[in-house]
């Protein structure tokens, strides 16, 4: 007899990505930030969820989770929210669009994401008098880029391992 | 042609649109509400502002409860390494304690002849017996701004502007203040900009903050004559802040001046905010 009744384990599984979502957000991990290389982990997970299983991350919540990020960091309250939807716009799309699952399809769709994500920030941001640190905000986003697959990968781990 | 049109706009309908499964909101209407956002942060009008204050103190609030358990494993790792430290700080404590011990004699003969001087001046002096204790609740760096959340707002008739010191340092102003936490710009801000004066040459500069960099030295004069150790305190110009707050010594790293500040910003844990002066004769 199993230790956990499967629907159960499920269902309490299912909250993982909200609850780590609203984690990052109220602990202000959303950036991870070491002294050569910083990662959007927040960018990632929404645009990894939405992709693949929209019914575990609503959008209400990543909305705000937003709202949060900016409020713990600073930011003009909606910045982070904006972009965090626009990421989550590319994905949904890129999920109406697309049959096939694979790491190459996901990663390069996350590009345009993370461009069109990094523009609203940057426009948002200019109009709100903040002093943008151009060469913090590429490296920022290149990294999150290159870090992909590996989240990519312990996501894909868990998301096989609650449908199982 | 035609219905490779089509199926686009079907797609961006189907995306952005409609409420997918189990979800409440579509993405236009969020992102709609989120622009809403950010428009309404430039209104000030007090309504909106005490809805602002309210929801922030709520999010300071239940992050620093969140974030309680990743500060407890930092003081943990914090505590181990001071400890194996401990040997080669006690020299060092040693090796300073001799030379204040020298230097005391003197510093006593300063101190009471600023006194006398002053007295002959008839200057009125002015003592930081107003000083507010506040808890350095969230210490996150964003991209953008090097700010505290301390656990003291409006309820301690904390402003907006005020000087915020560690110990006696200072380590910068309040700019953002609501019911019950406020936030603190700190000097290694891009956004810093403090009148300075530089001791003992009495050289006026502005000093700016450039984030992880160290803090630069700006519009000296050309005649300046400015050496390493140095010592800059704010200088009261343009009635930002007290004169004469300590906040760091001077170096020189190719042929421009540089401030390392007299206080760690990483081991800050609880900071004193000068809501006024009281001033005695």
């Amino acid at each position: 007899m199993p230790f956990f009744p499967n629907k159960n384990k499920i269902r309490i599984l299912n909250y993982i990505p909200l609850l780590i979502l609203f984690f990052i957000s109220l602990n202000g991990n959303s950036i991870i930030d070491f002294n050569y290389f910083s990662i959007n982990v927040h960018y990632i997970l929404v645009y990894y969820w939405v992709l693949r299983n929209p019914k575990l991350l609503g959008y209400g919540f990543i909305f705000l989770s937003g709202v949060i990020s900016d409020v713990i960091f600073g930011t003009p309250m909606g910045v982070t929210a904006l972009s965090l939807l626009v990421v989550a716009s590319v994905a949904a799309y890129v999920r109406v669009v697309t049959v096939r699952i694979s790491l190459i399809n996901d990663w390069i769709s996350f590009l345009p994401a993370l461009l069109l994500a990094n523009f609203f920030y940057f426009i948002a941001l200019y109009f709100s008098n903040l002093p943008i640190d151009y060469i913090y905000l590429i490296k920022n986003s290149f990294f999150t880029f290159t870090f992909y697959p590996i989240l990519w990968s312990i996501f894909s781990l868990f998301l096989n391992f609650i449908k199982l | 042609m035609e219905t490779s049109r089509d199926d686009l706009g079907i797609a961006i309908r189907s995306a952005f649109l409609k409420k997918g499964t189990q979800q409440k909101f579509s993405l236009f209407a969020l992102i709609i509400i989120s622009v809403i956002f950010i428009f309404a942060e430039s209104i000030k009008v007090k309504p909106i502002d005490y809805v602002r204050s309210a929801i922030r103190d709520l999010i300071y609030h239940s992050s620093q409860v969140i974030s309680y358990p990743a500060k407890t494993i930092k003081g943990i790792s914090n505590f181990v390494s001071n400890h194996i430290q401990v040997y080669d700080s006690y020299k060092v404590l040693k090796k300073e304690n001799e030379y204040l011990k020298n230097n005391l004699l003197k510093n006593d003969y300063l101190e009471v002849e600023n006194e006398q001087l002053k007295k002959l001046v008839d200057e009125r002096l002015k003592t930081y017996e107003n000083l507010v204790t506040a808890r350095i609740m969230i210490d996150k760096q964003s991209l953008y701004l090097n700010s505290f959340i301390i656990n003291a707002g409006s309820n301690k008739k904390i402003k907006k502007g005020m000087a915020v010191l560690d110990r006696k340092n200072f380590i910068g102003r309040i700019v953002d203040v609501n019911f019950f936490s406020s936030r603190v710009l700190l000097i290694t801000d891009l956004n810093s900009k403090i009148p300075v004066i530089i001791e003992p040459s009495g050289d006026q500069a502005i000093l700016s903050g450039h984030g992880n960099d160290p803090l630069s030295l700006d519009y000296l004069p050309k005649d300046q004559k400015i050496q390493d150790g140095n010592s800059v305190y704010t200088s009261g110009k343009e009635g930002l802040f007290s004169p004469g707050i300590p906040i760091g010594a001077v170096f020189n790293k190719s042929n421009q001046f540089y401030v390392s500040s007299f206080s760690d910003l990483n081991q800050v844990l609880f900071v004193n905010i000068n809501i006024g002066e009281t001033e005695n004769k």
